[in-house]
């Protein structure tokens, strides 16, 4: 026996030992009890990982409850390697269903890898078959996909979607809110690697998915639209032709077209351009012009069609009537400049009302100049020109105009023949609206209502009007005007046969002067009494003849023919009137 | 009762052969079973999932823990039926001979997340600290029992105290925690040997206030000072709070076993020193409270022998294998809960390491051995 000291020495570091545990159980059960929930939500923060599952994008309808945009489910299949037990049936079954080559499966399933992706973009039959089967360690997962059935119809006005089916340009940007709805999630937990635990509880929260969108659109309307505009910017060989059908009432838009379109189903596809050699920038300013709605995302003069305005702003300042007299030589001169008329010999002494449908300069700057920049400036207030058109696309411009405080004589003078300033296709039709509805100043917009998928219920989007900016006697004598340029004027093209046309055409030559490019348009509406559709075809550079009344006005008179019928507009005369019209002689317009 | 306490068997072996031992201590043979086992569940638990993504086998942590286990088991069952003093006169050799190996390992060793700790003969390897320990523990314990009658004079002391303070110096130079051990050994042997006790306080307070100045000095100690005060706010605190994590989830009961999620990678190497927190959080309060109340009876029942030893001899050497059991394991969940600073010492038993289970269960057997001789009182 060791002596006692020794005894007693081991006996007290025995119980200092056991002093020690007790401390350190003590530890343990602060950290376990009193502790426990902040280490427990702290090492959750770091074990769970939120998967998300793509909410069903909102389809989009046009206003017959036609699909435009819709979604494509698609499957994606992939192999869990440790999961599988039949590895054979496995290979032989993935490449039978999913049209695979057996080595290049057999590899992938004999892959190491914690997941390997076989095939993407599946086909749901194809990929029912699969689960059918019941494969152990096979994965598919499920997912939408953005599919637009009509391919290129629109494709500027509805924009495509990105990988995450989130909206990139177009009608898609704008209600993605609507349309994306709300993604879901599954918590799962991982290890330090991010790899998910199987067999681990879930929590899931299913995605809600987005509202169904009605727009104006009327797909037949817009195939018309562009089967016409198409037809012209290829016998023009234009740089591009856009169309614009509204109603002027109300502001909603049936056909917005710029041509060329592109495939919504592959929108970074270039068109009708190699884009081998280019550089990324290069490609992807390619692809953003190709993407561009000129209709509202660009200015241009806006040329004679915007005489309406002037005309407008004169009667409603009520400094002319439609039967004074003006005197065309030709030109007129302004303080020290000279301007030409589109006929240089002149039209001699013509009323106001065959100055419009002479489409004559000196009798706009005469009228212009009487109207005074005041004046002229708050019409054109009244008509929206300053502001944007509030079109529920992305990316609209804004008119470009002189300074009140600049304008004097000269500017005055080619603003009142619609030169020396720039706005919108679309800020000239809603202007002209409200010049041929009355006085009524509407919002264009495509969005008409949204419906909840689940619950059905409808939301009616509003938009603002703003009723009585011109008199009504003022916008009863411009249709009456308008419809005689298209009757006996420089817009005879744009007739249509039994229906009452009033329009407006224009040819604007583009800046920088003398580079003989222009831009042919024709603005028509019908019917000219109580005009329930209102349009303008703009073709950008034709070659050859580039008169707005001579290429223009017949392509619109074409779309017009098709859709009037369609929309239900009684033809307002007979065929003897018909004749009658027919044999009216034409005088050729421009500016 | 009364009546059936004196057992024939053991009066007639008793008769027979006075030297040989007389008494297996099948309690402490079970502790130490029980918490082989124990080891080998949680090693397994703990190193599965990563063994099965690194080799494929969620089998090879375990496997070769298995291995040593049973090895070590009866290595351990040799080394008790072996008479204690036969080491007597081999410790020497032994000395010298960890003192060797230990020399080599600085100059050859195998370097393992940046130390080098271990030698490599073919394809076995090892690590020589781990060994040394048991040499250490055998010498010391013999030196002293020689010197015992003088051992308050200084020169004696040193004369004890020399070659294992040199193995553990060189331990020290790439492995300060194992040195640490080694010399908290060499102390409580020479301690329980002295009748004094006013030198060995006053040389404890002195060793405290020694590494209170080495803290301070060494400037990246003292970041590890820092980090330990506040895990969460250091990088360097990652593994700690991962261990935190880990404890603090397991909450009373724990998770269940297997069911721990800090192991999958959380955790670096979750098998090893840092073993202690997922049985924690797998077994929660209850089972860490068993877990060292395990560690408890085995270190209170190893204190009974080397109370009861029939010599100085066998006393100290179950007095070296304490201080090496208990210090390991206060220090060891003392890390893991950020108790003291942290550093590198696995768990007895439960951590994976094949050497340091082996070593540990031959210094089981070499207890085992001083049981079994034991004079029992007579009736």
């Amino acid at each position: 026996m060791p002596k006692t000291f020794t005894r007693k020495k081991i006996f007290v570091c025995a119980i200092m030992l056991m002093t020690a545990f007790t401390f350190l159980i003590g530890r343990l059960s602060y950290l376990m009890i009193w502790k426990s929930d902040y280490y427990l939500e702290k090492a959750e923060a770091l074990h769970q990982r939120e998967r998300s599952i793509k909410a069903k994008r909102g389809v989009i309808y046009d206003r017959n409850g036609v699909e435009i945009a819709g979604n494509k489910p698609v499957c994606s299949v992939s192999v869990i390697h440790s999961q599988i037990t039949d590895e054979e049936s496995v290979v032989a079954a993935l490449s039978s269903i999913l049209n695979l080559s057996e080595d290049t499966v057999r590899k992938k399933v004999e892959a190491n890898t914690i997941r390997e992706k076989i095939k993407s973009n599946v086909d749901k039959e194809t990929a029912d078959m699969l689960r059918e089967l019941g494969l152990d360690g096979v994965m598919i997962d499920e997912d939408y996909k953005r599919y637009y059935p009509y391919g290129s119809l629109a494709s500027k006005v509805l924009g495509f979607t990105g990988s995450d089916n989130q909206g990139i340009v177009g009608l898609e940007v704008s209600y993605e809110d609507v349309l994306s709805g709300t993604p879901g999630s599954i918590l799962t937990l991982t290890d330090a690697n991010g790899i998910e635990i199987k067999n681990e509880a879930e929590g899931r929260i299913e995605p809600i998915p987005g509202d169904d969108l009605y727009i104006s659109i009327d797909v037949n309307i817009q195939k018309y639209a562009e089967q016409a505009a198409g037809k012209v910017y290829k016998a023009k060989q234009a740089k591009r032709v856009s169309v614009i059908l509204m109603n002027p009432q109300n502001g909603e838009i049936y056909a917005m077209v710029n041509v060329p379109e592109y495939d919504l189903n592959e929108p970074y596809k270039l068109i009708g351009i190699n884009s081998k050699g280019m550089t990324d920038k290069e490609k992807q300013d390619a692809l953003n012009m190709m993407w561009r709605n000129f209709c509202i995302n660009d200015t241009y003069e806006p040329g004679s069609t915007f005489k309406t305005v002037t005309a407008t702003a004169a009667l409603e300042e009520g400094v002319v009537s439609v039967n004074d007299t003006f005197n065309c030589p030709g030109f007129r001169v302004v303080e020290d400049r000279k301007i030409r008329c589109a006929r240089t010999t002149g039209h001699g002494t013509e009323t106001f009302r065959q100055g419009i449908m002479n489409s004559c300069n000196p009798v706009f700057i005469d009228v212009g100049a009487r109207v005074g920049v005041t004046k002229m400036y708050e019409n054109y207030e009244k008509l929206g020109l300053f502001e944007k058109t509030g079109i529920d696309l992305p990316g609209e411009a804004n008119s470009i105009m002189h300074k009140k405080e600049n304008v004097g004589a000269v500017e005055l003078a080619t603003m009142s023949f619609g030169q020396s300033f720039q706005i919108t296709p679309m800020q000239l039709l809603r202007a002209a609206s409200a010049i041929i509805n009355g006085g009524k100043l509407v919002t264009p917009h495509f969005a008409m209502y949204y419906e909840g998928k689940d619950s059905g219920e409808r939301h009616v989007f509003e938009y603002s009007e703003k009723p009585g900016v011109i008199k009504k006697e003022t916008s009863d004598t411009m249709r009456e005007l308008l419809e005689a340029v298209v009757a006996e004027g420089g817009g005879s093209k744009g007739q249509v046969p039994g229906y009452r046309i009033g329009g407006k055409t224009a040819t604007s030559e583009k800046l920088p002067r003398g580079n003989r490019k222009y831009i042919s348009s024709f603005m028509g509406f019908a019917p000219a009494n109580n005009p329930q559709i209102l349009g303008i075809v703009m073709i950008d550079e034709p070659v050859g003849t580039y008169y707005g009344g001579t290429i223009a006005a017949p392509v619109l008179s074409e779309i017009y023919e098709n859709i009037l019928p369609y929309l239900g507009i009684k033809a307002d005369y007979s065929e003897e009137k018909l004749k009658e019209t027919m044999s009216t002689i034409y005088i050729e317009e421009g500016d | 009762m009364a009546r059936r306490r004196p057992t024939p068997v053991r009066n007639k072996r008793k008769k027979k052969t006075v030297d040989k031992p007389v008494y297996f201590d099948y309690q402490f043979l079970f502790l130490v079973m029980f918490l082989v086992a124990l080891g080998l569940v949680m090693v397994y638990s703990t190193s599965s999932y990563t063994a099965d993504l690194k080799t494929g086998t969620p089998y090879y942590y375990l496997l070769r823990q298995g291995v040593f286990g049973a090895v070590g088991i009866a290595v351990m069952l040799v080394f008790a039926r072996i008479d204690y003093h036969f080491w007597k006169n081999l410790s020497m050799l032994m000395i010298v001979g960890a003192i060797i190996l230990l020399a080599m390992v600085i100059v050859v060793g195998k370097a393992v997340n940046g130390s080098s700790r271990w030698i490599e003969i073919g394809s076995i390897r090892f690590q020589p600290s781990e060994v040394a320990k048991i040499a250490i523990i055998l010498f010391t314990a013999h030196m002293a029992t020689i010197k015992a009658a003088r051992i308050g004079d200084f020169k004696i002391l040193i004369r004890v105290a020399f070659l294992p303070m040199f193995a553990t110096a060189l331990i020290a130079v790439e492995n300060l925690s194992t040195a640490i051990i080694c010399a908290a050994i060499i102390f409580m042997i020479i301690f329980v040997t002295s009748p004094k006790i006013k030198q060995f306080v006053l040389l404890g307070l002195a060793v405290v206030g020694l590494m209170g100045i080495f803290l301070v000095v060494a400037s990246y100690r003292m970041q590890r000072i820092k980090v330990w005060l506040d895990p969460e706010k250091y990088e360097d605190g990652y593994q700690t709070m991962q261990a935190l994590y880990a404890i603090g989830s397991g909450g009373i009961f724990g998770k269940g076993l297997g069911q721990s999620i800090q192991k999958l990678g959380f955790i670096p190497e979750s098998h090893n020193d840092m073993i202690f927190s997922v049985v924690c959080e797998e077994l929660g309060l209850f089972g860490a409270v068993c877990v060292i109340g395990l560690f408890a009876l085995l270190i209170w029942r190893c204190v009974i022998i080397a109370m009861s030893a029939p010599d100085l001899y066998g006393a100290l050497i179950v007095v070296g294998v304490i201080t090496h059991l208990s210090v390991q394991v206060l220090v060891n969940i003392a890390v893991v809960t950020n108790s003291i600073p942290p550093t590198g010492v696995p768990l007895p038993f439960i951590s994976y390491g094949g050497t340091a289970l082996l070593c540990l269960l031959v210094e089981m057997g070499l207890v085992l051995s001083v049981a079994s001789r034991i004079n029992m009182p007579k009736e």
